[in-house]
């Protein structure tokens, strides 16, 4: 190893340091965790092997919330990466006039906190007496109590968060496009190709790493962004409709202090993301373009 | 990098800000003074002006004692919590706030002293202190289940009917609410056929308080011997009676506490049976006018219902340490500072002799009537059953899962409670 190296290891270290402190070691804590029996509060915690994982497996309630969760990176996935590529594109590539507004505007939630926003909108969408509520009450339209209705929980729930998250991504996916060739799009413009055309050979492909990153970010840290509404308005209910292994990860840990219970879980929820990268490394990543 | 660095100054600040504040509160002897610690869960919002207006008064008036009170995030939980770390570092405070849910572990964890311990053996003059001032079923409440007497309960709250006289009035019924649950179902249904709107809401939130005082009032008990017992005949009774108001007459709103609350103000429902605790927020948001009433009962049968809130246990080690405690104690529990504590908190006093005492709270609830609901019904206050042992977590827990499928129509009362019942038992094995 050469000074240069060294030096440049030395430059690594600091954010090293952070990730192990921040990152590994409550992992390694969380694995040696799964092990015990514990309520975080007691001196003691009981070894007992590999029980929480057998009860995980063996309780119906882990279905529930894994098949929510699946659930939960479809509708997020469809709100939070799709829906922002297509408006992305057609801000930028489409239209003519006010690009600047439309930026502010969809971006601007992106800065408000979602415990705000849980609660802005649990009384915008009271049900009963919320404003929404009122104007479908004069289509003669009744809204769902969708804080006890299974499906409709999840769909609300997102919608929440999408209007936070909804924004980074599509600022984010919009310098993709807007760094895209000009020249390409004009010559297809002038060959009178279609703007759907446009998007799904042109823009698509040339903005994939982005478009990968964003897809990425949106499952990962979509499913912990969750957290807060679940955590405000439904508090994984009802009956475990609206939870998913994040929440539930939690729930076990921090309001039935099944601290081990909850470790395994948490080390179970990983594999699954693990697994789930694997894939999206074999089978994505190989269409990606990547500029340099 | 420039944003990191701040950032990290603005980190190692907060915690020498918190290391700073810890080492104030340095205990034992100073200047004459017994110092002791007292540790509160009650937050800015949450009465905690009032603990530091409370102890800033013993302090000026004391020549004795000196009382540092701590505030505990989190709760009463973050409160055991921090408890514990400072019991595995051999100390404790002098006086804690311990919330019912936690009154068993607390017993057997921690070490502690009956405050009738200290007063037998230093302040003759205050024996009959509890006997005199507090209701025999009050101070049940902060006793183990072999009938220690562990704490004195502090903080309390029960649940009252809280009626939208505008709207009882439009549908032509009684204005002063019903006064058993049976009439309340027919109130319910009478309101939603002749104005549209709800006629009921009952709290939802992850708790089964409300499910409690519902259930037992009717004559079922959740416990009997360490066993759950809710799915007796009564029980299941008591329970079909609410949700069918909500399965069958469509009359009562199934919604989350927030939401339900919110609708009761707007006015979009009649009656809702709630904590007094929410009682400034409703009297000073409703529009309409709005009244609380004495939780309803079941027909010819006494109420029950449970407490909420916490109690206060000693759990200073050294004898002058505990002298103080009871000192301070004494002084917290004295018609004015109770007074003081309702006003600040929307408790109900725990004491007696607070409602009618000129010093305490006799012009307070002349103005604020709602609370009257509350202090009225003090006699039939009964502790708040928390499921015994380890599980006990995961088998409320259950009880809330099954409220879930009941009123979501998804599976019978009797269906559900009895099964539920059954899992629970399994788990208190």
């Amino acid at each position: 190893m050469n000074r240069e190296t060294i030096k440049f290891y030395l430059l690594l270290l600091p954010s090293l340091a952070i990730f192990l402190l921040f990152v590994f070691w409550p992992f390694a804590y969380s694995v040696y965790l799964s092990f015990f029996d514990w309520n975080m509060i007691s001196p003691e915690k009981k070894f007992v092997g590999l029980q929480n994982y057998i009860d995980i497996i063996k309780d119906p309630i882990s279905y529930k919330v894994l098949v929510n969760t699946f659930i939960y990176i479809g509708v997020l996935l469809l709100m939070n990466c799709i829906i922002p590529y297509i408006f992305a594109f057609v801000i930028d590539v489409v239209l003519k006039r006010f690009k600047n507004f439309y930026k502010t505007a969809l971006f601007l939630p992106a800065v408000i906190s979602l415990v705000v926003g849980s609660i802005l909108f649990t009384w915008l969408l009271n049900p009963v007496s919320g404003p929404v509520a009122i104007i479908l009450g004069w289509f003669d339209v009744s809204m769902p109590m969708w804080t006890k209705t299974d499906g409709w929980v999840i769909v609300i729930l997102c919608l929440i968060t999408s209007w936070k998250v909804f924004g980074y991504n599509f600022i984010v996916l919009y310098a993709a496009i807007n760094g895209v060739d000009r020249e390409l799009i004009e010559a297809a413009r002038l060959d009178r190709v279609p703007a759907r055309k446009i998007f799904m050979k042109i823009i698509l492909p040339l903005s994939s790493a982005t478009g990968i990153y964003v897809l990425i970010i949106t499952v990962v840290q979509g499913l912990q962004y969750m957290f807060t509404p679940i955590k405000i308005i439904t508090q994984g209910g009802p009956n475990y409709a609206s939870s998913n292994a994040i929440y539930h990860a939690f729930h076990e840990a921090f309001v039935l202090y099944r601290t081990g219970h909850s470790a395994a879980l948490s080390i179970l929820t990983m594999l699954i993301f693990f697994v789930l990268l694997l894939l999206e490394f074999k089978f994505v990543e190989k269409g990606v373009y990547y500029e340099n | 990098m420039k944003r990191f660095i701040s950032l990290m100054l603005v980190l190692l600040l907060g915690l020498l800000a918190a290391c700073s504040s810890d080492s104030d509160e340095v205990k034992g002897k100073g200047k004459g003074k017994t110092k002791i610690e007292y540790w509160h869960v009650n937050a800015e919002t949450l009465g905690g002006k009032t603990v530091e207006e409370l102890v800033k008064r013993f302090n000026e008036q004391s020549d004795t004692v000196e009382v540092v009170a701590k505030f505990n995030p989190d709760m009463y939980k973050g409160l055991m919590q921090n408890l514990q770390a400072e019991a595995a570092s051999g100390k404790a405070p002098a006086l804690v706030q311990v919330g019912w849910s936690f009154k068993e572990y607390f017993n057997e964890n921690f070490a502690h002293t009956s405050p009738q311990d200290i007063i037998d053996k230093h302040f003759p003059d205050d024996k009959t202190f509890f006997k005199d001032n507090f209701l025999p079923n009050v101070l049940e409440l902060a006793q183990t289940k072999d009938g220690k007497q562990i704490g004195i309960p502090y903080s309390l709250s029960s649940p009252v009917l809280y009626i939208n006289r505008d709207l009882l009035k439009q549908a032509g019924l009684d204005e002063n609410g019903p006064k058993t649950w049976e009439e309340l179902k027919t109130f319910a249904k009478t309101i939603k056929d002749k104005t549209g709107k709800y006629g009921f809401y009952m709290q939802e939130p992850a708790d089964n308080w409300a499910t409690q005082a519902l259930l037992e009032s009717n004559g079922a008990r959740m416990l009997t011997d360490g066993k759950a017992t809710f799915a007796s005949k009564e029980g299941i009774a008591a329970y079909e009676l609410y949700a069918d108001m909500i399965t069958k007459d469509k009359s009562a709103l199934h919604i989350g506490w927030d939401q339900g609350i919110q609708s009761f103000i707007d006015g979009n429902v009649a009656m809702a049976y709630t904590t007094i605790a929410q009682r400034s927020n409703i009297q000073d948001n409703s529009k309409f006018n709005v009244a609380a009433v004495n939780s309803p009962v079941f027909e010819g049968k006494p109420v029950r219902l449970p407490a909420g809130g916490s109690m206060l246990a000693i759990t200073a080690k050294e004898e002058d340490q505990q002298k103080a405690a009871w000192e301070f104690m004494k002084y917290l529990y004295s018609v004015e500072s109770v007074a003081e504590w309702t006003k600040g908190t929307g408790y109900v006093p725990p004491r007696e002799g607070v409602a009618d005492a000129e010093e305490g709270l006799k012009q307070y609830l002349a103005e604020n009537e709602m609370m009257k609901a509350a202090t009225s019904q003090m006699d039939g206050v009964v502790p708040w059953v928390s499921f015994p042992g380890k599980q006990g977590l995961q088998a409320e827990q259950l009880m809330l899962d099954v409220r879930d499928q009941i009123l979501n129509g998804s599976v019978s009362v009797e269906e559900g409670l009895k099964k539920t019942e059954e899992e629970i038992n399994k788990l208190l094995k």
